[in-house]
């Protein structure tokens, strides 16, 4: 088979998958839609009147501008994950929806890089309801920058996605889940620099902070919805960290559920 | 050319071997069958079945041996190989998220098949496994019979050549098993290849052209139902019960102790009455597939090895 012929049918079984889980989350879009809108209203509302009104200038900007794109992150970070995980385990180990589904030709790559581009595909809609909160309530002053931002985003989401399935891929039962949270999720969540930043840590939980991908992509994102300063090679640096993780995780993901499931 | 081409064996196996770590699953398995014939793999549970089966749809690496689909060695990327089979596997794994009609049409889409295509065998299928009403319904709500009817319906968007039923009837009472098996019948009329696993021996009798009796991971024999009668049991079965009449002369006679009795086979009853005492009670019976296993294993086929 021709090269270009591979990536189509790639493209069109992977494809396939992602498609079985748009069409199971459209009947829960409206609740979902709410929560992640909800989700951070609420949140800018009690740190917005909390502790903006004690911090009034972070990294050189507002609060608000502060915060409002390390939420995007998050929001991004924690759909991607919670789908690539817990969702994901379900429909490879309770449902045996992954059994039914090679035993067609969508081979098991495929069958990842669906899971995993609808794991992104969530991630990157969470954001979305953070950018429109932020349209809404301020946060991100500076428009052209925030459509620069959507990409920046969706490959985050990408090598959250990633990550998550390297969990997956080594879950024997539910359990591993709470670590995952607990040593992946929360760290990233606290200490990548979205709500404070990074440089208020002493030196080796900045090291760890940035071994994270979550730190390099709020590094990205934060200026550019905020109209500040970026130097294009440093972006480059920290986005390609963030792509080289995301292939490295989906390739150990894949050997291990290679593994797990043939041998 | 198309006489050869039809002769090719849909599969064929050979020395075909399964290890999972220390588990040997499958020991040496070897076997062909035919385009447009219906072979039973025969064994109680453990026999390695399920394996042999996902050997041959690519769910597990063959630890050793040769495989071929169509006459071909499918590679991980066999995707034409893929589209030409349809699996009913052993449990569930319909999606329990979808309805009835979507889980055909999801299924369609994971064969690349165009929606219009999909569109048009969906109701035909759902027709023919009688789901008709039930499209819209939730998987969940369905009897364990529909669940599996809908199983084989999904298992035949592709209109494949070969269809491959792990235990399609395990489970189910006689009337949804009587419906499934009209089902087969007519599926092998249409001249599709089936290879089913049962422990019902009334199920491999009546469909099955050919039969294979596994156990232990190993092939024991394979032939017609009445061939493997006719090699290992004779044409009639008598069982004596235990303590045997005084003066009752065994010799000679084919027998199998099966603990408070003892089965002799005969191609002639009469072989074994007239030995008997004339007041002795005793059962007779043709020889059925059973007897076949039971001689062969020394178990019986539902109790498992
Ligand atoms: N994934 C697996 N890992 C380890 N052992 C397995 C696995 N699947 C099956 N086995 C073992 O292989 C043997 C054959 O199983 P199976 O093929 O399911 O038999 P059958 O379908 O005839 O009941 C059994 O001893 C079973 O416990
Ligand atoms: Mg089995």
């Amino acid at each position: 088979m021709p090269a270009h012929a591979t990536v189509i049918a790639v493209n069109r079984y992977s494809h396939a998958v992602w498609r079985r889980n748009v069409l199971v989350w459209r009947r829960l879009m409206w609740p979902s839609l709410t929560t992640n809108v909800l989700d951070p209203l609420i949140f800018l509302f009690a740190f917005g009147y909390g502790l903006g009104a004690v911090l009034d200038q972070v990294g050189g900007m507002d609060y608000l501008s502060f915060v409002v794109p390390g939420m995007m992150c998050y929001a991004a970070m924690f759909a991607a994950s919670f789908e690539s995980t817990i969702s994901t385990y379900a429909r490879f180990s309770l449902q045996h929806t992954w059994d039914a589904i090679l035993a067609t030709p969508v081979t098991l790559t495929e069958l990842m890089l669906g899971e995993m581009s609808w794991a992104a595909t969530k991630g990157a809609f969470s954001a979305c309801c953070v950018i429109v909160v932020g349209l809404i309530w301020g946060g991100v002053p500076y428009l052209p920058g925030v459509l620069l931002a959507l990409p920046v985003l969706a490959l985050g989401a990408v090598c959250f996605a990633s990550c998550g399935l390297v969990a997956t891929a080594h879950a024997k039962t539910w359990d591993i889940f709470a670590y995952f949270f607990t040593f992946w999720v929360t760290p990233m969540f606290v200490f990548s620099g979205t709500f404070f930043e990074v440089t208020r840590f002493p030196w080796f939980v900045q090291a760890i902070a940035w071994a994270l991908p979550m730190t390099h992509l709020i590094s990205v994102v934060r200026p550019l919805t905020a109209g500040a300063t970026l130097d294009p090679w440093i972006a480059l640096g920290h986005l390609g960290y963030v792509a080289a993780l995301a292939v490295a995780a989906f390739t150990l993901a894949r050997y291990r559920f290679g593994r797990r499931l043939f041998d | 050319m198309e006489g050869a081409a039809a002769k090719t064996p849909v599969i064929e196996v050979e020395a075909l071997e399964k290890r999972y770590g220390a588990v040997h699953a499958v020991r040496g398995v070897s076997f062909a069958i035919l385009p447009g014939t219906c072979v039973g793999l025969l064994g109680p549970n453990g026999a390695g079945k399920t394996t042999t089966m996902r050997m041959i749809m690519g769910l597990t690496h063959v630890t050793a041996g040769r495989l071929r689909l169509f006459g071909e060695a499918p590679r991980d990327l066999g995707r034409g190989l893929r589209e030409r089979v349809g699996l009913v596997p052993q449990e569930d794994n319909l999606d329990p998220d979808l309805s009835v009609r979507q889980n055909l049409e999801v299924y369609g889409r994971y064969f690349g098949i165009e929606a219009g295509q999909v569109a048009l065998r969906v109701p035909k299928l759902l027709d023919f496994m009688q789901l008709a009403e039930r499209g819209a319904a939730k998987v969940m709500q369905l009897s364990g019979g529909m669940k599996r009817r809908l199983i084989i319906a999904r298992a035949l968007i592709s209109n494949p050549e070969l269809v491959i039923l792990d235990e399609p009837t395990t489970g189910l009472d006689p009337q949804a098993r009587v419906m499934i098996w009209r089902r087969l019948l007519d599926l092998k009329r249409d001249g599709k290849t089936l290879l089913l696993t049962t422990h019902y021996m009334e199920e491999a009798q009546r469909l099955c052209d050919r039969i294979i009796i596994i156990d232990g991971g190993k092939v024991l024999d394979e032939g017609t139902p009445q061939q493997l009668i006719d090699r290992h049991v004779r044409g009639h079965v008598l069982e004596v019960a235990k303590p045997l009449p005084d003066g009752f002369v065994e010799d000679g006679l084919e027998r199998n102790d099966i603990g408070d009795a003892v089965l002799y086979y005969a191609s002639d009853p009469a072989e074994v009455t007239r030995r008997l005492p004339r007041d002795a009670t005793y059962l007779h019976r043709a020889a059925n597939l059973e007897d076949v296993f039971l001689r062969l294993t020394g178990h019986s086929l539902r109790q498992g090895g």
